[in-house]
């Protein structure tokens, strides 16, 4: 069997062996730099290092300082999670559904897709202070840019030919919109809200590095000022962690609510 | 469906006057489409619109649904009359079933033919009991009714088309815009499908305007046969066929169907020498 065939099958035994092969090589090479000291340790922790350390943080003897941090970084993504899709949501529907109003909005929009949002950071924290709010609002903001975008594109492209006959059966405009267009545009609007929410967990460790009290990424940020390799690793990794386990269960939730869309 | 006393399709009269579609051609100036083409039906019945590809078809039929092309005034110029009303936008006595069946991949079988009835304007003229026996019914009529729970994609290219036809009926139009319906069908179950608009057809006796570039199937259905010219389209021919349906074969080798076909290649021919593609399926 030919390496060149964009739509060769592989079974999920072929694609597990790859992927736990992959990881596999990188924590060989890894733990070859690391361990025979070509890096040093306070570039590059050892594997195991890692391990400890992740130990470590989930119990110290006294309090779990991951499990803390995790449940902080988790109720902000959460937090403006649902903020970014009860406000990105509808206004890109709205975008999407009436190019007037797309027309209106998208110059204040589609310019942020390309700015540096971290800029922004600065600014929010005069604004808004470095609590809660202006965390929140960054990633808010940081989210909220993409997804609006993505929910419009998911609504244009729904082909015509839904809303022509929806109209034809007796739908009035809008009845076209909110009975045809939407629910059609519904899986796409989910891959952006999936987008949006796995992209928050980037900007986190951006939020929480100022004035950082709690959450993961005030927990890296305090091992990097340590010097503590090894957190910082162990850090990361639950990070990447988390992302991975939102992304496949937003996934999941998506197949089952639309399990149609396959069929497309 | 069964024909109910007191169920019938509300008289209808559709008047097409010296309708002129222009485009903006490619290369810059206008192409006129369709040229001054008048037409009157007043009575139940299945009319044939037949004409080569790309000869305007879908144009005029679109028209009288009511659907226009983005951005362009349609007709250019010309009326449309419904029960004497200029028509300018979807009328709600009439019903389109598109060559690409239209149904929502995200809806079942059963939520496909009731669709029309969760709009505002059909809630309003339909109560609930009546549009649920109506869709059971319907689903009954196409012999869909055991797949009802099923996604179209799920479905063939004929039961897709069928659940169009139940979701059209369903609203007991006066009048059925059909736009090659059957034209995406491998022969048998084309026929399979002319069949089932005959038996529907008896049941519902509406207007009908069915779009087709197919002679056999015109001459299968049409108690009226209407041949168009291509570039511009013009009315090339305007014929009845006072055979009763379902035409048996032996009718449709008769001398006076070999004639009616005979005269309907001649004029396509003759207006389209040659540009257009015209199907002739034994
Ligand atoms: N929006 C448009 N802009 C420009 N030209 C158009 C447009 N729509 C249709 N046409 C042209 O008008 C002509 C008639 O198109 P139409 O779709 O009505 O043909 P048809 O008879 O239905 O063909 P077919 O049998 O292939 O469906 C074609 O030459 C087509 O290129
Ligand atoms: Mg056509």
């Amino acid at each position: 069997m030919s390496l060149w065939n964009p739509y060769a099958s592989l079974t999920s035994g072929q694609r597990r062996k790859l992927g736990v092969a992959a990881i596999l090589i990188v924590l060989a090479i890894w733990s070859t730099l690391s361990g025979f000291g070509l890096v040093g340790p306070v570039k590059l922790p050892t594997p195991w290092a890692v391990v400890q350390a992740m130990g470590y943080l989930a119990w110290n003897g006294e309090t779990s300082l991951l499990l803390t941090a995790t449940l902080w970084s988790t109720g902000r993504v959460v937090a403006a999670g649902i903020l970014v899709v009860l406000v990105g949501v509808p206004v890109g529907i709205l975008m999407g559904a009436a190019p007037k109003i797309n027309a209106f909005l998208s110059p204040l929009i589609d310019p942020f897709r390309s700015a540096p949002i971290v800029a922004l950071l600065p600014i929010l924290v005069m604004w808004l202070g470095i609590g809660e709010t202006m965390k929140i609002a960054f990633l808010f903001i940081g989210a909220v840019v993409y997804l609006i975008p993505m929910v419009r594109d998911a609504v244009q492209a729904v082909p015509q030919s839904y809303w022509i006959s929806a109209r034809d059966l007796g739908a009035t405009h809008w009845e076209g919109i909110t009975k045809a267009i939407v629910p059609m545009a519904m899986p796409r609007i989910a891959d952006a809200i999936i987008v949006g929410i796995s992209m928050m967990w980037t900007y986190i460790t951006v939020a929480e590095y100022v004035n950082a009290r709690e959450g993961l990424g005030q927990l890296i940020q305090n091992a990097r000022r340590f010097s503590a390799m090894d957190q910082v690793f162990a850090g990361i990794i639950v990070i990447i962690a988390l992302a991975l386990v939102t992304y496949q269960l937003m996934l999941r939730l998506k197949k089952k609510l639309y399990p149609w869309e396959t069929s497309l | 469906m069964e024909a109910k006393p007191g169920a019938a399709p509300q008289p209808i009269s559709l008047v097409l006057k010296e309708i002129v579609q222009e485009y903006p051609a490619p290369g810059g100036g206008i192409t006129r489409v369709i040229d001054r083409i008048s037409l009157e039906f007043d009575r139940p019945g299945i009319n044939i619109l037949l004409g080569p590809s790309g000869c305007g078809k879908s144009t005029l039929l679109n028209m009288m649904g009511g659907v226009r092309p983005p951005g362009l005034l349609a007709p250019t110029s010309g009326t449309i009359l419904i029960n004497g009303a200029e028509c300018t936008d979807a009328h709600d006595d009439a019903v389109m079933v598109f060559q690409r069946y239209a149904n929502r991949p995200d809806l079942t079988v059963y939520e496909n033919v009731a669709f029309p009835f969760q709009l505002s304007l059909w809630k309003k003229k339909v109560a609930k009991t009546e549009w649920q026996r109506r869709v059971e019914d319907m689903l009954k009529a196409v012999g869909l009714a055991d797949k009802k729970d099923l996604y179209p994609a799920q479905l063939s290219g004929g039961q897709n088309q069928r659940v169009a036809l139940a979701r059209a009926l369903a609203l007991r139009p006066a009048l059925l815009l059909m736009d090659e319906p059957f034209g995406a069908l491998d022969a048998q179950i084309r026929e399979e499908m002319q069949q089932l608009l005959i038996d529907l057809y008896k049941a519902w006796p509406c207007l009908i305007l069915f779009v087709t570039h197919d002679v056999t199937e015109a001459l299968k259905l049409g108690d009226r046969v209407i041949v168009l010219s291509t570039q511009p389209a013009t009315v090339a021919d305007d014929f009845i066929i006072a055979e009763p349906r379902p035409r048996s074969s032996t009718w449709q080798r008769s001398t006076e169907a070999v004639r009616l076909e005979e005269r309907i290649l001649a004029q396509l021919h003759q207006v389209s020498a040659g540009r257009g593609a015209v199907r002739v399926s034994i």
